[in-house]
């Protein structure tokens, strides 16, 4: 059993404490999924938490159920066709790379600058790919969609981030854009 | 690197970026929703709340759905467990954890040679404990802890098994063309290295007597190193290298290579002989020598790349305790030179740039044999914050001997 459940209380006092200790590490999935935009973050996680209050004392993983609504919610937004909150950059760097001479560091701003330029839903399912490192199928589940809707988006969304960024042609293609291959499908073998 | 990697670290250095959650926020929460509670129309954000609760599936923990929220390990910036030795739930800080936990024992044969046996914990991503992992000669678990390279006995081996740590089944088998006794991922998780012997490193000769002073053993031989492969780990496919030991040196006989911190090249130890000092080499992937990188000159032999802070700027250094004083030095990663000095026996690796693993002993027992009874501890650089991680280390039953941890990054 983990830390999280062993302090969790039936009460108010039970949920303050849930917020208090898990609440800043929420808020970093909460800001990924808002594109880098604090104050959206904040919004988004604050709406998760009162969800969770509202029915704290019959929720089994207040953890597990934030997180399930941090993610629908998200791409709810995008469901719904919200207006995306434009997020503003004080260090986007300079369009064009030098040869060849950009930088890990400039690449990954680059690279966070053209996150937040993604719709809600391609965030949600790179942040859940390579953030939370879920599996396909767990991403699929989490999202309610299917497991060819979270593969296709994948893909969409990594090709859409080598559009936005320019800088990032000169990197190597990611595994979910290579043509899905059969070659080393895994085989069970006991030892 | 490619796509992959950048968005992973991309992700990860804005997370890194997130400060703290205000300090009222549940008090903040509470009161939003007081407010709500109280409106008969909804709010926009109310609304979508709404539309979530109609798709939502709560998650019930026993309830037999496979429940993963964030990583093995969750976000919990530290887990602890000071009142476990060997460890048996997860133990983690920062961006490591312990993945896994190793003691040897020697096994004396009939024959008068012997073998040297590991006994790993490993641990379940599922119910995130350790469990005992016997039966492979070597184990070595991936970044992101949900699968593990294992090698079967008699090695070397011709064969890397990638063990499915939830289901505690190979998944699949890379075969090598050249007998493997030791293997560990990159950085990334992408690459393999093997390392390739002619004779089982593991095995004790009767040839070479050690002595604790009342009986004598069999000890190790000489390092019959030949080289390494570096694995792709998707298409399993390699490249296999030369790297011989040095037929004159009397050091280990395991002499692994390892990935540098980057997991852009391969570095290579060799024990000097007679009259040479012993060198350590690193060459790119493609097998080319180069010149050791400034930030890698002074990584601690027995711990390779895990000296390396997060950042490549500081490195773990050796102990630098005075008379009855516990300290550990750490030293800038170029010039060597000493930054800070930490109430800690040895350094493990870093939680993160500001953090390190270490052991630690018991700061009113550190004498003598108390100097071996130390736990796993988490200590601030600066303000020598230090939390305990596991308790003292003491042999178990299930565990017999003293445990050695081994860290990825979670």
């Amino acid at each position: 059993m983990d830390a999280v459940r062993e302090q969790r209380g039936e009460s108010a006092e039970g949920f303050r404490e849930f917020v208090a200790s898990r609440s800043s590490a929420l808020l970093k999935t909460a800001v990924l999924l808002s594109g880098g935009d604090r104050h959206a973050g904040e919004d988004l996680l604050q709406n998760a938490l009162i969800k969770v209050a509202g029915r704290w004392s019959r929720v089994d993983d207040p953890e597990a159920y934030v997180r399930q609504v941090l993610y629908r919610q998200q791409v709810s937004r995008w469901r719904l066709k919200w207006p995306r909150r434009e997020v503003s950059y004080g260090e986007v760097p300079d369009g064009a790379a030098g040869d060849g001479g950009t930088s890990a560091a400039e690449l990954r701003v680059v690279m966070r600058t053209a996150l937040a330029r993604l719709t809600p839903r391609q965030r949600t399912v790179l942040v859940l790919r390579y953030f939370e490192d879920l599996p396909e199928g767990d991403v699929a589940r989490v999202l309610g969609i299917s497991v060819g809707t979270v593969r296709s988006t994948t893909q969409r969304s990594l090709v859409r981030l080598r559009g936005l960024a320019p800088e990032l042609a000169s990197l190597g293609r990611a595994d979910a854009e290579q043509p899905p291959s059969r070659d080393y499908a895994p085989v069970e073998v006991r030892p | 690197m490619n796509v992959d990697d950048m968005l992973k670290d991309a992700l990860r250095e804005q997370a890194d970026g997130v400060g703290p959650a205000p300090a009222d926020f549940a008090d903040r929460v509470l009161g939003v929703r007081r407010k709500r509670r109280g409106r008969t129309v909804a709010g926009a954000a109310v609304a979508a709340a709404a539309v979530v609760a109609g798709a939502l599936v709560v998650p019930q923990i026993g309830g037999g759905e496979d429940v993963r929220p964030a990583g093995v390990t969750g976000t919990a910036d530290v887990i602890a467990h000071p009142d476990q030795s060997p460890p048996k739930d997860v133990i983690a800080a920062g961006r490591t954890a312990l993945a896994s936990f190793s003691t040897t024992k020697q096994v004396v044969f009939k024959d008068g040679d012997g073998e040297m046996v590991r006994t790993y914990g490993v641990l379940d991503p599922t119910t995130k404990t350790y469990r005992k992992a016997a039966g492979w000669a070597w184990l070595d678990v991936a970044p992101g802890l949900r699968t593990a390279a294992v090698l079967e006995k008699d090695l070397p081996a011709r064969r890397i098994g990638l063990l499915d740590l939830a289901t505690n089944k190979v998944t699949r088998w890379i075969p090598v063309a050249r007998g493997a006794a030791g293997v560990e991922f990159s950085p990334d998780g992408s690459k393999l290295v093997a390392t390739t012997y002619k004779k089982d490193p593991d095995r004790l000769h009767k040839e070479n007597k050690v002595s604790d002073g009342k009986k004598t053993y069999p000890g190790s031989g000489p390092s019959t190193r030949t080289g390494y492969s570096v694995i792709d780990v998707k298409s399993g496919k390699g490249t296999w290298f030369a790297a011989p030991s040095n037929e004159e040196a009397f050091g280990n006989a395991r002499e692994d290579a390892y990935f540098s911190p980057d997991g852009k090249l391969v570095g290579v130890f060799t024990e000097g002989g007679f009259d040479n000092d012993s060198t350590l080499k690193y060459y790119d992937l493609a097998g080319k020598e180069v010149a050791t990188p400034a930030n890698l000159r002074h990584l601690l032999g027995w711990i390779g790349a895990a000296s390396l802070s997060p950042n490549g700027k500081l490195v773990a250094g050796d102990f630098a305790g005075k008379g009855k004083e516990i300290a550990v030095a750490v030293n800038d990663a170029v010039t060597g030179e000493r930054t800070d000095k930490l109430p800690a026996q040895q350094i493990l690796g870093w939680a993160d740039d500001k953090r390190v693993i270490a052991w630690g002993c018991d700061p009113k027992k550190c004498d003598g044999k108390g100097e071996f009874r130390n736990q796993l501890l988490l200590v601030t650089l600066g303000t020598h914050k230090v939390v305990p991680l596991s308790d003292f280390r003491k042999a178990s039953a299930a565990y017999p001997g003293r445990w050695s941890p081994e860290f990825t990054t979670r």
